[in-house]
């Protein structure tokens, strides 16, 4: 029997969210430099310490240099041939969403992600990101009754600037890395979330990031901030069109829980990857981290990374509160050209902080799946734990798993562990399995599904339903 | 840069056996000059301990050692061969045991670097160091499975850095048991090359043991080149280095093959130990197995970076690295980086790690049956040293007092 061959034809399915919505939509010329940067400020109106905000963030990122440690091999990116805002015109949020263009509505429709809120049956608000520009936030008078704030981070800009001010690049600082960099200089919108100190927030709350112009960069930025006692959970969704050109995504998420406060941020992404000969497809360079600051508090990271020609991505925790908890769950299926290098930092600061790693790589293709982390116990995470575990599985000898954990301890009292294995889709298995009745399509799916289990446990309701219907789709094919 | 050029100055002129090596090796360094933190192999090391290591002269031929010093070694049982390799000894005359032969100097022109270039890139400093210095050269081969053991003793004065590099070629079904011995005294260093052949169906027993003392450096490039269905094992101990690095490069040119290494690295005070250590499987059905044990205590750092690269063509690999890590202080430092590069998807790799310090409930237990709570942590450290010595020769034992090295930590 010889399965190789319908297994890499069955991973191998048309991406089913590469249309292009035809709207009008406003670009400013290609290139940056400090106009662009003040152009996007007063495009957004922003007031005068977000422009200054920016202007560092554009100063200090022209010294800075481009990470290259990943060694992923792409091109060199000419960042002065991207236009750095894009959005649909007349762009003003809309007071309602009868006044949202029927296409956009009709787009995000299309993704399964219906806005109107009275047909919306499951508690759900989402956020709608169309290009760089928040097109609409649902249930967001619900939100406010328990003194939530869910909206864009324009938004938020003008209605709490001390909120922003406080916490805008508190966890991820403008000289953090090249791409946080360029991102504090250029981001044009994404979510804003505070959650008041004792509130459980009363449903989940959603982005919907949607990329539509083929030479725009996508810079997003989402800042999560949970008062004392409180407690949210937000998913991330992206998609975007067919280009033949590479699209730059480099987005900034930012997350403070402070006393006894939790957080959880699941992403199914599923950017365009480019075709099955590499060509096209989004940079996914992306700067995610947590911020335990106080104690008992908790960040759990969970991802399902489908997308992207080149996902660069380490959702991070700094444990910094005594007792507090980070989780990274993920899940990472690549395909074809697709470079996938990602991973999480564990920095344990607080004592008795805990933190678990389940991390689950899926290469297909000529793919390269990397895993990279840093485990770190500082000098006082007395009584700290760390649990990692990194699985790799290969289908078809062209696909590359690598992985390269780092664990660093400085603590006597603290307790790392860390594994990791490697394995494939054997032939015996399948034989197993289709030996009693079960289809080849559904044994392999079954058997991935399985290898995913303990990710896809983690995820929320609707997205472990949407991660599955995604692994299907790329593997099976017969799911639309 | 500096530092660098400097020491190059001082070297006497290119002359030996090794004439070309050396000027091959001093442009090079010339070249790439002193290792910086922004590379990635150096990223954790304290590079301030590779310029003192410059400031130390290069070993003179004249020195003669004493009887007296030769003494105080352990004595050679009757039944294993002992050489010294330091640039005192008059390695031409030598009268070796049957099965082995020294390499003339054509063959060691002809061979040294052959398995170098051929294995897994290691670092190039530490290497070109070594080439622009050494003027001391062992090349043997061995044929037969009849060869006694043999000790190689390498030991470095008080300042002076020590370059040596050994060359050893096992024939097709040849057999060695090989124990090296380093011993660094206080303010000296070492630069140690070793090019390692096992031949088909040879089988390679490699013992390691690297004792240092005071501010003795040692930095040592070991190159292993399998053929099919050789099996080599090695076994190190290293300690008491305030600074040591070891690089192990294993090639299994075409797969097929067994390897084992099995390390133990001891730290204390300001010491800094590290071992790199890079695997790739040329050839499907290789068999790979480390444990990799470190004990860090004081103020000391140590570092294991290990890679198992399996690509293609080495499909039904079977390969494990486990990294296994007590430290004992809360001013003592540990970064283990074990790693995997897999493209053969028909194979079993594994690795893991683990950081603590001793169990609380293992020494309780032991404490509650009477013994005192030095001595049980003792007996847990010993416990957890035992996997490496269980497969060394019992010879390795008249070289190192466990006992006292590990009340010594606490």
């Amino acid at each position: 029997m010889n399965s190789q061959k319908p297994l890499e034809e069955l991973v191998s399915q048309p991406y089913k969210y590469g249309f292009v919505t035809d709207v009008e939509t406003e670009k400013i010329s290609k290139g940056i430099n400090e106009d662009v940067v003040r152009l996007i400020s007063e495009k957004k109106k922003e007031p005068k310490f977000l422009l200054d905000f920016r202007l560092r963030a554009y100063r200090t990122w022209l010294g800075m240099t481009e990470p290259n440690w990943a060694k992923l091999g792409y091109p060199v990116i000419d960042y002065q041939d991207l236009i750095y805002y894009a959005a649909p015109k007349k762009s003003q949020k809309k007071q309602s969403l009868d006044e949202v263009d029927p296409k956009l509505l009709e787009t995000f429709d299309k993704l399964g992600i219906p806005l109107s809120e009275q047909k919306r049956l499951s508690n759900v608000a989402v956020d709608a990101v169309f290009d760089s520009v928040s097109i609409a936030t649902t249930y967001k008078q619900k939100l406010a009754d328990h003194g939530v704030v869910f909206c864009s981070i324009t938004e938020a800009v003008n209605e709490h600037p001390e909120l922003i001010k406080k916490y805008l690049g508190s966890v991820v600082p403008m000289n953090d890395n090249f791409f946080a960099g360029l991102n504090s200089a250029v981001f044009s919108d994404g979510s804003f979330v505070y959650i008041p100190k004792g509130v459980d927030c009363p449903m989940e709350l959603s982005s919907y990031f949607r990329i539509n112009s083929g030479d725009t960069g996508q810079f997003e930025r989402t800042l999560i901030v949970a008062e004392e006692g409180s407690s949210v959970s937000y998913l991330e969704g992206c998609t975007a069109p067919m280009f033949d050109t590479n699209t730059l995504h480099a987005a900034v998420v930012e997350l403070v829980a402070l006393d006894n406060a939790s957080i959880k941020y699941s992403t199914v992404q599923n950017w365009y990857s480019g075709n099955e000969k590499g060509v096209g497809g989004i940079y996914n360079f992306v700067t995610k981290r947590g911020h335990c600051r106080g104690i008992r508090s908790k960040i759990s990271w969970s991802q399902v990374e489908t997308g992207s020609a080149i996902t660069w991505k380490y959702p991070s925790c700094v444990l910094q509160g005594n007792e507090s908890t980070g989780e990274f769950y993920s899940v990472a299926l690549t395909n074809n050209y697709q470079q996938a290098d990602t991973g999480t930092k564990m920095l344990h600061v607080g004592s008795n902080t805990r933190s678990t790693i389940v991390s689950k790589g899926i290469s297909v293709g000529r793919s390269t799946n990397s895993y990279r982390g840093l485990v770190q116990m500082g000098s006082k995470a007395v009584g700290a734990r760390n649990y990692s575990q990194c699985d790799s599985m290969l289908i078809g000898d062209n696909a590359s798993a690598n992985t390269y954990p780092h664990i660093r301890s400085q603590q006597p009292e603290a307790r790392i562990e860390h594994e990791a294995s490697t394995c494939r889709i054997s032939e015996e298995q399948l034989f197993y399995l289709q030996s009693r009745g079960i289809g080849f399509e559904e044994a392999v799916s079954m058997m991935v599904s399985g290898f995913c289990r303990d990710v896809f446990n983690q995820l929320p309701m609707e997205f472990a339903a949407e991660a599955d219907k995604l692994l299907a789709l790329k593997l099976e094919g017969s799911v639309g | 840069m500096l530092a660098t050029r400097k020491w190059l100055e001082a070297l006497s002129s290119p002359n030996g056996v090794l004439k070309t090596v050396q000027r091959n090796g001093r442009q090079h360094l010339s070249k790439i000059g002193m290792p910086a933190r922004t590379q990635d192999p150096w990223r954790l090391a304290d590079l301030t301990r590779l310029e003192e290591l410059l400031s130390l002269p290069v070993s003179s031929e004249t020195l003669n050692s004493s009887s007296s010093e030769q003494d105080s070694l352990p004595v050679v049982p009757q039944d294993r061969f002992r050489l010294f390799l330091d640039s005192r000894s008059d390695l031409g005359s030598l009268s070796l045991p049957d099965g082995c032969r020294l390499l003339s100097n054509d063959e060691l022109e002809r061979f040294l670097g052959q398995t170098l270039d051929k294995c897994p890139s290691t670092t190039e400093w530490p290497i070109a160091i070594n080439q622009a210095s050494a003027s001391c050269v062992l090349g043997l081969l061995i044929s037969g499975k009849k060869v006694p053991p043999i000790e190689v003793i390498l030991r470095a004065n008080s300042n002076e850095l020590m370059p040596t590099r050994l060359l050893i070629i096992l024939e097709e079904k040849a057999e060695l048991d090989l124990l090296q011995v380093f011993l660094g005294e206080a303010n000296s260093a070492q630069s140690h090359l070793l090019e390692i052949h096992v031949g088909s169906d040879a089988k390679f027993t490699h013992s390691w043991l690297a004792r240092g003392s005071g501010d003795s450096s040692l930095m040592s490039q070991i190159s292993v080149q399998q053929d099919l269905n050789s099996e080599y094992a090695l076994n190190f101990i290293q300690y008491g280095w305030e600074f040591a690095r070891f690089e192990s490069s294993l090639l299994q040119v075409d797969g097929n093959a067994n390897s084992t290494i099995r390390g133990l690295q001891i730290t204390k005070g300001i010491e800094q130990s590290s071992t790199h250590s890079t695997v790739r499987f040329d050839g499907p059905e290789g068999s790979f197995d480390q444990l990799q044990k470190s004990v860090i205590s004081g103020s000391s750092h140590s570092i294991f970076h290990g890679l198992i690269d399996v690509p293609k063509i080495a499909q039904r690999t079977n390969a494990s690295q486990l990294s296994r890590n007590l430290l004992l202080s809360d001013r003592a430092r540990i970064d283990t980086k074990p790693e995997l590069k897999i493209v053969a998807d028909d194979v079993k790799c594994a690795h893991g790690a683990t950081v603590s310090q001793l169990q609380q409930e293992e020494l309780f237990y032991l404490q509650s049956r009477g013994i005192e709570s030095k001595q049980a942590t003792n007996l847990l450290l010993k416990g957890f040293c035992y996997d490496i010595f269980e497969n060394s020769p019992v010879e390795l034992e008249n070289w190192i007092n466990l006992d006292q090295l590990l009340v010594s930590l606490q």
